[in-house]
C-alpha cells in the first residue's frame, strides 16, 4: 500500500523536472542574445582588470560607466539632443526629397537618364571629404549638418524605393491602364504599395545612417552633440566618456532603428514578410 | 488724403527701421582655432566679465579645427573675427588673395614643443636623433619641424614621426609606442594629467629654445568686418585685451568662465592650460613691444620660417601687409 504512496510523488517528480528543465531551455533559449551581451561584458571587465588595461587604451564597462556618470545630465540630454535633432532634421529632408523624387525617376525615362547619374555621383563622393567645404558654404549653425545628414542618408532611399516601384507586375500596371486609371491613381494604389516593403528596409537603412552623417558633421564642426563630444573628450584623453557617448549614439541608432519598424508593423502590417508577422 | 497717409505710413517706417538699425546691437562672430580649452578661455572670460554687453555686442563663439580652418571661414565670411596662428594666415596670402588681416598678437613667443618621458635620456633636441615621436595629422607643426631640426645641425629625416589623430598622440606616449609628441606647449596640462596616470613625467623642449621666433597665435578680422565696421574691431579688441589681462592676472577665473559656458571642461586643468599659454603671452618681448604689438622684426622672421617651410621666395609675400597695427589697444 506504501508504495503507490511513494511512488506517486515521485512519478509526479520525474514529471516536474522535465517541465523545469524544458522551461529554463525556455527562458535561455529568449534570453541568449542578453545573455550573450552580458557574457561579453564580463569578459570584457575582467579581461581589462586581469591585464591591467590602462583606461585611455580601452576602458572597462566600469569605468566607462563612471565616466558617463561624471557627466551632467544636462550636458548628456544638450549632446544627445543636437544629435538627434540634425539627425532627424537631415532624415525627414531625404524622406520628402527621397520617396518623390524615386516616383518620378520610376516613371520618367528621361529622368532617370539624366538624373540618375547625378545622383550615382552624389553617392561616390566621400562626403567626410566634401563636409568641411560645406560648412564653409553654409556656414554656422544646424544647416551643414543637416544637408551632409541628408547627403549621406537619401541615396539609398531613393534607389530602394526605385527598385520598389519597377517591381510592380507589369500585369497589373496594364489592367489598370486597360480601366482607364490615371497616372496618379496608379502610382498611389498599386505602385507605391508594391514598393512599401522596399521603402521600409531603405528607411531602416538610412535612420541609423542619419546618426553616422551628424556624427560626421559633427567632428567637422560643431558645437555640441555626440560626435563633438566624441572629438572634445578624447581632446583630453578622456577615453571613458568618448566611449559612453559612443554607447549613447549605439542606443540611439538602435532605437531609431526599432523605431521605423515599429511604424511598419502598424500603419502597413501587411508588407512585413510572413516570418515578422 | 490717401497719398499723404500713405506717405506718413511709409516715413514712420522707415523712421523706426532706422532707428531699429541705430539700436541694435553690433554683433561678433568669434571663431577659436581649436575645441575649447584653457587656452582659448579668454574670450569666454570675457562673455562672462560681462564686457561685451556693457559695450552693447552680441558675440557668437565657435570653435574652429585648427588655423587655417579660422583663416578659411573668415575669409568666406562664415565668421568675424578669431583666433590663429599668424604662420597659417601668412602661408594663406602668400598663395592667394585671402581677404583677412591680423590685427593684434597674443603669443610672441612659438608655442610648438617636444614633449618626452623624463629619466629617458632626451634632455636636449640633438637627444632625439633615431627616435620616434607622434604628431596630429593636421599640424602645422610639421611643416617647420625638419626645418627646426636643420637649424639645429640635424638631418631633416633624423627622428622618426608618426602622423596620426589628435587624440591618438596622448595614449600611444603614455604606453610608450613613441618617445614623445609634437604638440603646442599648451596641451602640457592635459598630457601631464595623462601621464600621471601612467606613472610617468613630462619634459619639455620649447621649439623657442631652439632658434623658432615669430608670433604665434594672433587674432584675426576678416577685412569685410574691418572696411565696414572697424569701431567694432577696436571695440572689440580693446575687450580682448582687458579679458587677457585678467586672465593672466588669475588663470582660475579664465578656467572658471571657460567651464560656465562649456560646461564639460574641467576648471581646474583649463586654468592650468590657460597658465601655461600666458607664458607665451607674458613673455619679455610683449613686456618691450606692448601686448599685441606686431614688432616688424620678429614679423619678419615670423614670414621666413614660413617662406623656408612652404619652399617659397622670401619676396613672395611682404609680411606687412598681412598685419594692421592699427586697432591694437593702448
Amino acid at each position: 500500500m506504501k508504495s503507490p504512496t511513494i511512488s506517486a510523488p515521485r512519478s509526479s517528480d520525474r514529471r516536474r523536472w522535465p517541465d523545469m528543465g524544458r522551461a529554463l531551455l525556455k527562458v535561455l533559449d529568449r534570453g541568449a542574445p542578453l545573455f550573450a551581451s552580458l557574457l561579453l561584458l564580463l569578459i570584457w571587465e575582467l579581461g581589462c582588470r586581469l591585464f591591467q588595461v590602462p583606461s585611455y587604451l580601452l576602458p572597462a564597462p566600469s569605468a566607462i560607466v563612471q565616466g558617463a556618470l561624471s557627466v551632467s545630465l544636462e550636458s548628456w540630454l544638450g549632446h544627445i539632443w543636437a544629435t538627434l535633432r540634425v539627425s532627424l532634421q537631415g532624415y525627414a529632408l531625404a524622406v520628402i526629397i527621397g520617396i518623390p523624387l524615386a516616383v518620378a525617376l520610376a516613371n520618367s525615362r528621361l529622368l532617370s537618364r539624366t538624373l540618375y547619374p547625378q545622383l550615382v555621383i552624389i553617392q561616390s563622393t566621400p562626403i567626410v571629404a566634401v563636409a568641411p567645404i560645406i560648412v564653409v558654404v553654409l556656414g554656422a549653425g544646424d544647416a551643414p549638418r543637416v544637408a551632409i545628414t541628408f547627403l549621406i542618408t537619401f541615396f539609398p532611399i531613393v534607389v530602394s524605393t526605385v527598385t520598389g516601384l519597377l517591381a510592380t507586375p507589369p500585369a497589373m500596371l496594364e489592367l489598370s491602364r486597360s480601366l482607364g486609371a490615371s497616372r496618379l491613381r496608379e502610382v498611389k494604389n498599386i505602385q507605391l504599395p508594391f514598393a512599401v516593403p522596399y521603402i521600409f528596409s531603405a528607411l531602416r537603412i538610412s535612420v541609423t545612417l542619419a546618426i553616422i552623417g551628424a556624427v560626421v558633421a559633427e567632428f567637422v564642426a560643431a558645437e555640441d552633440g555626440l560626435g563633438f563630444f566624441i572629438a572634445f573628450s578624447t581632446s583630453f584623453f578622456k577615453v571613458p566618456q568618448a566611449f559612453a557617448a559612443l554607447g549613447v549614439l549605439v542606443t540611439l541608432s538602435l532605437v531609431l532603428f526599432q523605431l521605423v519598424s515599429l511604424t511598419q508593423r502598424l500603419l502597413f502590417p501587411w508588407s512585413l514578410p510572413d516570418a515578422e508577422k | 488724403m490717401t497719398f499723404r497717409a500713405l506717405r506718413s505710413i511709409l516715413l514712420a517706417l522707415g523712421v523706426s527701421a532706422l532707428s531699429a538699425t541705430a539700436g541694435a546691437a553690433d554683433k561678433i562672430r568669434w571663431l577659436n582655432d581649436w575645441l575649447p580649452a584653457g587656452d582659448k578661455a579668454v574670450i569666454y572670460l570675457a562673455v562672462q566679465e560681462g564686457l561685451f554687453e556693457d559695450a552693447g555686442i552680441e558675440v557668437e563663439i565657435n570653435s574652429g579645427r585648427g588655423s587655417s580652418d579660422v583663416v578659411t571661414k573668415l575669409g568666406t565670411g562664415a565668421a568675424d573675427m578669431g583666433t590663429g596662428g599668424l604662420s597659417a594666415l601668412l602661408q594663406a596670402q602668400a598663395g592667394a588673395e585671402v581677404p583677412v588681416t591680423a590685427v593684434m598678437s597674443i603669443y610672441t613667443k612659438q608655442p610648438d614643443a617636444v614633449f618626452v618621458a623624463k629619466g629617458a635620456g632626451i634632455d636636449r633636441l640633438q637627444d632625439l636623433k633615431g627616435k620616434t615621436l607622434a604628431t596630429a595629422t593636421f599640424s602645422a607643426s610639421n611643416v617647420t619641424w625638419p626645418l627646426v631640426l636643420e637649424a639645429n645641425g640635424m638631418e631633416p629625416d633624423a627622428v622618426k614621426v608618426l602622423k596620426v589623430d589628435p587624440g591618438a598622440m596622448g595614449p600611444m606616449f603614455a604606453t610608450g609606442r613613441v618617445d614623445g609628441t609634437i604638440n603646442w606647449i599648451t596641451k602640457l596640462p592635459a598630457f601631464e594629467a595623462l601621464m600621471n596616470d601612467a606613472g610617468k613625467e613630462i619634459k619639455v623642449l620649447p621649439w623657442s629654445e631652439y632658434g623658432f621666433n615669430g608670433y604665434g597665435l594672433s587674432v584675426f578680422a576678416s577685412d569685410r568686418l574691418i572696411q565696414e565696421n572697424p569701431a567694432l574691431v577696436a571695440k572689440v579688441l580693446d575687450i580682448y585685451k582687458k579679458a587677457l589681462r585678467i586672465a593672466i592676472d588669475d588663470p582660475a577665473k579664465a578656467g572658471a568662465a571657460l567651464k560656465a559656458m562649456v560646461p564639460d571642461v574641467d576648471a581646474d586643468i583649463a586654468a592650468e592650460e590657460f597658465a601655461a599659454s600666458a607664458r607665451l603671452i607674458d613673455t619679455d618681448v610683449a613686456g618691450q613691444d606692448g601686448l599685441g604689438a606686431f614688432e616688424p622684426e620678429l614679423l619678419a622672421e615670423t614670414w621666413r620660417w614660413v617662406a623656408k617651410a612652404q619652399d617659397l621666395p622670401e619676396d613672395s609675400l611682404d609680411p606687412e601687409t598681412s598685419v594692421t597695427r592699427e586697432f591694437i589697444p593702448e
